[in-house]
């Protein structure tokens, strides 16, 4: 499904207008890439949510219309507020529909893991998303990794992943996506928190204390030098005066 | 106890607490998490109650991740000490806690136990939080 989203011009910038705009239930938002300049936008709020509540996500393509262009954009970043979750800008990526991009895609587990069901382990899923190259039109939804087999200790790795055709994996195929991992002896728990309790109380290293300190003894050294050489030169003036009175 | 091992300078200014997080606000690891929603200068001792708080109750299952660690030395003079005479002695540590700096996060426990796990954690700290998960985060 194609969405198309309806955006305006901006020429006015700086956060009073933009705050104007959120306040308004618009968002400030710029399209870049491609060959073409860069262009400020903005956009009513619902229509970004729109696409993000679509099936493929923020890697979706669609749409924007502005003046009388019309371009095919994906999003490349939201900015959003961290307490409230309210977006605040979003960064609108040309797309050109016969070009390979590269995109981070979320991958889903499926099934319940032998480690977990019957051994007491855990899952850890250590990397929720995967870099893939591939046309836009072919951008997948999630990829789904089934870890039924994964008995304690044993992990799924990147290469493991049967990716559909056309699409390239990026992220380093020796990355680990999931690991059975084995929960921690209670004993182990105590004698961390006895180990902490007894560790108090100690101060940091200092970087860089020795140094000064060396550097503050070579000063003190060179100026009694300095200071012992000065006396002698006086000394020997004074008695050179003295003998030319003689 | 958390502290650095090594720092550059024994002792730090006083600094500001302005604005909200703009690290450390999304959850980078785990599947839940407990989000800060008040400034506030998190002590090494806090940290480690709320830690405790989560390992006891979670027990053997789960992993954690502490997202904050008191870099800042806070230094105290001795009681009936005149003023003057210089800063006093670093004392203990703190992290500079902002709005949206997520403190906590836990995985491999299903939601319950983590809001529950969370919940307790939250009580050992000075300030108001709120548990936050992946799946229940959305945009508005």
């Amino acid at each position: 499904m194609s969405f198309k989203i309806k955006a305006e011009k901006r020429d006015v910038f700086g956060k009073n207008v933009s705050r104007r705009l959120r306040r308004e239930g618009m968002i400030p938002a710029i399209l870049y890439g491609g060959d073409a300049s860069n262009v400020p936008l903005t956009l009513r709020k619902e229509e970004v949510f729109m696409i993000l509540k679509s099936d493929t996500g923020e890697n979706t393509v669609f749409q924007v219309s502005f003046d009388s262009e019309i371009r095919d954009v994906m999003i490349k970043e939201l900015q959003k507020d961290p307490v409230t979750d309210e977006i605040l800008h979003a960064d609108f990526v040309h797309i050109a529909m016969d070009k390979v991009i590269r995109v981070s895609v979320p991958v889903m587990i499926v099934g319940e893991a032998v480690g977990v069901k019957a051994e007491g382990g855990f899952v850890d899923f250590i990397t929720r998303e995967i870099e893939v190259e591939c046309l836009p039109k072919d951008i997948p939804e999630h990829i789904e990794i089934d870890i039924s087999d994964l008995h304690l200790r044993q992990s799924l790795k990147a290469e493991d992943i049967a990716l559909p055709e056309g699409v390239k994996l990026i992220t380093s195929s020796d990355t680990i996506l999931v690991m059975i991992e084995v929960p921690v002896k209670e004993e182990e728990i105590e004698v961390e928190e006895e180990e902490e309790v007894i560790g108090e109380e100690e101060e940091p290293e200092v970087l860089g204390k020795e140094k000064l300190e060396k550097e503050k003894e070579g000063e003190g050294a060179e100026e009694e030098k300095k200071g012992k050489g000065a006396t002698e030169e006086k000394r020997g003036k004074d008695e050179k005066k003295a003998k030319e009175r003689e | 106890m958390l502290m650095p091992k090594k720092v550059k300078y024994r002792k730090h200014h006083r600094g500001r607490m302005k604005g909200k997080a703009s690290r450390g606000a999304n959850l980078s690891f785990g599947e839940f998490g407990l989000q800060a929603l008040e400034p506030c200068w998190l002590t090494a001792r806090q940290l480690e109650a709320g830690r405790i708080a989560i390992a006891r109750y979670v027990k053997r299952k789960g992993k954690l991740w502490i997202r904050a660690f008191p870099w800042k030395p806070v230094t105290k003079k001795p009681t009936e000490v005149r003023m003057g005479k210089g800063k006093g002695d670093p004392e203990f540590w703190v992290d500079v806690i902002k709005p949206g700096k997520i403190i906590y996060e836990l995985e491999g426990v299903a939601e319950s136990a983590a809001r529950e796990a969370m919940r307790l954690a939250a009580h050992k700290l000075p300030i108001r939080t709120r548990f936050i998960s992946r799946e229940g985060r959305e945009l508005r």
